[in-house]
């Protein structure tokens, strides 16, 4: 029997935030809800639905019905017609199909390469699918093998290392000139979205406390009972400096705020512990002159979108060598689901040799007139080992996973005329 | 093979130096191939490496020249003592760059140790006694100190320039200890090594007298001796006074550490000096 697998889907790169909204199946994919009914085209079925992609894996005889249903079933869900969604979809078949599956699962397909969420969203994707009864052996291997693939992927490749957002990069940065974070104090001048975040990233790496720092007092106590830290006013600023190991700033004064000339002292009474200076501000509030001290270090914006750049082209190098990764493993699930193919075949030719080598038997057996016990058992088991031993050859040649010419319906052809399985009963007669 | 052939310096040489080369190797793998799971081998390995050695100098591999001392025994336990600092900063910082770097160091000196294990210079028996083995104990342990102090420093100042020229860290780069950390090494090393430094300076002073009938001789040795003590001296001092942190400690420890390394390799073998091992 055949498996062919057909993955239709839109994603971040073929449709807008819109569309991604109009076509989810986000409400679909529960065991009550289940968008892709049952079907005789259809013997397997799965529904990825993120805010970024929604993707329909199907199994089935025939590529193009299985694509069929699914897609009848997609734009029903959705109150729509398949052609509505023709121009946002792409489709595989597979092994292309798997492959795509592979590099979703291991987020080289995402909008930001190697995020690890994508992995946990497809495993709950597949759990739901379990629960709603619409996976088989097919897809219970291949979701499987994705999950190893993406382990594979982020073990072997560095395509999930070093931050890709800016205020991370800072975190990043700071934990290589920190080491730990718990015994370190984050002084924030300033409120901006970015100098929030990276505030945030701070507080979830477990820096010991935070203190803000705002021309307006309102906003730095709502922003310190939000990071659990300490407000302080403007007026403070040099003395909370000397006692804060990193510095963000993000305000918007058209001068710098912090200068060379006023962190030499406060170096001095710090007995040069080092300070992180990160500066998000434009234009800039703490003078470029301040990275040429001994113990200080310095990024402004430019240079955080720098690091992500550069960390961005690092991912974009290791998902190249990860795409050796995903050919291997495509391969290998390839030749799994050909030897799947070529199973029933491999039975029949067993029971045909079994059903020859007992009708030989039967025959000498009775030519051969009394014999005892030992005597019978002897030409049984030659009778059977005659059997075996001449099925051996056809089927390891069945069972050559990608190592013959010929793909799996092509072997399993050709081993079905050359042994006659296909023909009547009649024709298996003697000397068959 | 009975105790005493295990013991032969050639056998027991050749034992140790297969497990430092296992650390070794393994943890430059684990280094370049980004593999944390071998790195942590090579520590262990680094582990077995201290306590084969340990076994046979427990058993009396020491003694197998038991009238003077050979350049290769002095190299083998430089190693034993730098790897000794090795383990204690693996233990304090759970950093595995410091111990495998001890390891390749050990390696270094082992190799090093190879072909000169069988020409003793005699040691007279006034020679012999506590104040030698003060001296020879103390100023090995502030030399595996200094070599990691050295391994903290330049790892230190090569990240610094990185980070403040905002390069990017790609490959190994990555694995290695944050600045802080480094710095700590750095400091922990320094602060150690220098009043180890002094007592073994001091016992070779007090010991020098009955043998070479004075304090001060003039010799080479003792003179770049004097020179690294008196510029441990000065790190010594800021770091704990002056709050030096960074930079400037990290250059001055591995300036220390190559001058001393020039006072073992170039004086003690190549110029004319009571420490001399090599005698024609």
């Amino acid at each position: 029997m055949r498996h062919d697998i057909v993955l239709v889907g839109l994603n971040h790169r073929t449709a807008g935030v819109d569309v991604r909204e109009r076509f989810a199946l986000a409400e679909h994919c529960q065991p009550d809800t289940w968008a892709v009914p049952p079907a005789e085209a259809l013997s397997e079925a799965l529904i990825l639905s993120t805010c970024n992609r929604v993707e329909l894996l199907g199994v089935g005889a025939d590529s193009a019905s299985v694509r069929d249903h699914l897609l009848r079933s997609w734009a029903c869900a959705r109150h729509a017609e398949p052609e509505d969604l023709a121009p946002f979809l792409y489709e595989y078949k597979g092994n292309e199909a798997v492959r795509h599956l592979f590099a979703v699962a291991s987020s080289l397909d995402s909008m930001v390469l190697g995020e690890p969420q994508i992995l946990g969203q497809l495993k709950q994707a597949y759990r739901r699918s379990v629960e709603s009864r619409a996976t088989g052996v097919i897809l219970n291997r291949l979701l499987h093998k994705a999950f190893s693939v993406a382990k594979r992927v982020r073990t072997e490749t560095a395509v999930a290392a070093n931050a890709v957002s800016i205020s991370y990069a800072a975190v990043e940065l700071a934990r290589r000139i920190f080491g730990d974070m718990p015994k370190h104090r984050a002084l924030l001048v300033g409120a901006g979205e970015m100098a929030e975040l990276a505030a945030m990233h701070l507080l979830q790496a477990g820096i010991d406390e935070i203190v803000v720092v705002n021309r307006t007092r309102e906003r730095a106590v709502e922003l310190a009972r939000r990071f659990h830290g300490r407000a302080a006013s403007f007026e403070e600023l040099p003395a909370r400096i000397a006692d804060a190991d990193i510095v963000i700033t993000s305000t918007g004064s058209p001068e710098p705020i912090i200068r060379a000339r006023d962190l030499r002292a406060v170096l001095k009474t710090r007995k040069n512990r080092p300070m992180f200076f990160i500066d998000i501000a434009v234009p800039r509030d703490i003078d470029p002159d301040v990275n040429g001290l001994d113990n200080v270090y310095l990024y402004d914006i430019d240079d955080l979108r720098e690091v992500v750049e550069e960390n961005l082209a690092g991912r974009r190098e290791e998902a190249a060598k990860a795409g050796a990764i995903l050919d291997e493993e495509v391969a290998l699930f390839s030749g799994w689901l050909e030897s799947l193919e070529s199973q029933p075949t491999v039975v029949e030719l067993v029971r045909r040799g079994e059903r020859v080598a007992e009708e030989e038997l039967a025959r000498t057996l009775k030519r051969l007139g009394p014999l005892d016990e030992n005597q019978r058992a002897a030409i049984t088991a030659m009778a059977h080992a005659i059997a075996h031993k001449l099925n051996h050859a056809p089927i390891m040649f069945l069972k050559e996973d990608g190592m013959a010419r010929e793909g799996a319906p092509a072997r399993v052809n050709l081993v079905r005329r050359v042994f006659a399985l296909d023909a009547p009963p009649g024709r298996h007669g003697r000397g068959a | 093979m009975s105790l005493a052939d295990l013991l032969a310096p050639e056998t027991s040489t050749v034992l140790t130096l297969v497990v430092y080369a296992l650390a070794g190797a393994v943890g430059l793998v684990g280094m370049l191939a980004r593999r944390t799971a071998l790195r942590r081998a090579a520590c262990w390995l680094a582990v077995a490496a201290f306590a084969c050695q340990t076994l046979l100098l427990a058993l009396g591999a020491h003694a197998s020249h038991p009238d003077g001392l050979t350049l290769g025994a002095y190299l083998q336990m430089l190693a034993w003592f730098v790897l000794l600092c090795g383990l204690g900063l693996w233990a304090r910082f759970r950093q595995d760059a410091p111990l495998i770097f001890a390891a390749l160091l050990g390696l270094i000196l082992f190799l090093m140790s190879t072909p000169w294990l069988d020409d003793a210079v005699p040691l007279p028996p006034s020679l012999r006694g506590p104040f030698f083995a003060l001296h020879i104990g103390a100023l090995f342990l502030s030399l595996g100190l200094l070599a990691l102090a050295f391994a903290a420093g330049a790892l230190f100042l090569f990240l610094e320039r990185r980070i403040k020229s905002k390069q990017r860290m790609a490959g190994i780069w990555q694995d290695m200890p944050a600045l802080a950390v480094l710095d700590k090494i750095n400091a922990i090393c320094a602060l150690t090594a220098f009043p180890l430094y002094t007592l073994g300076i001091v016992a070779g002073l007090f010991w020098a007298r009955p043998v070479f009938g004075g304090t001060l001789t003039g010799d080479p040795k003792q003179v770049v001796s004097l020179l690294v003590w008196l510029l441990l001296a000065v790190l010594f001092h800021n770091r704990l006074a002056s709050g030096w942190k960074g930079r400037k400690p990290a250059r001055l420890a591995v300036f220390i550490f190559l001058l001393s390394v020039f006072s073992l390799v170039v004086v003690n073998v190549f110029m004319e000096t009571q420490h001399a091992f090599l005698r024609g």
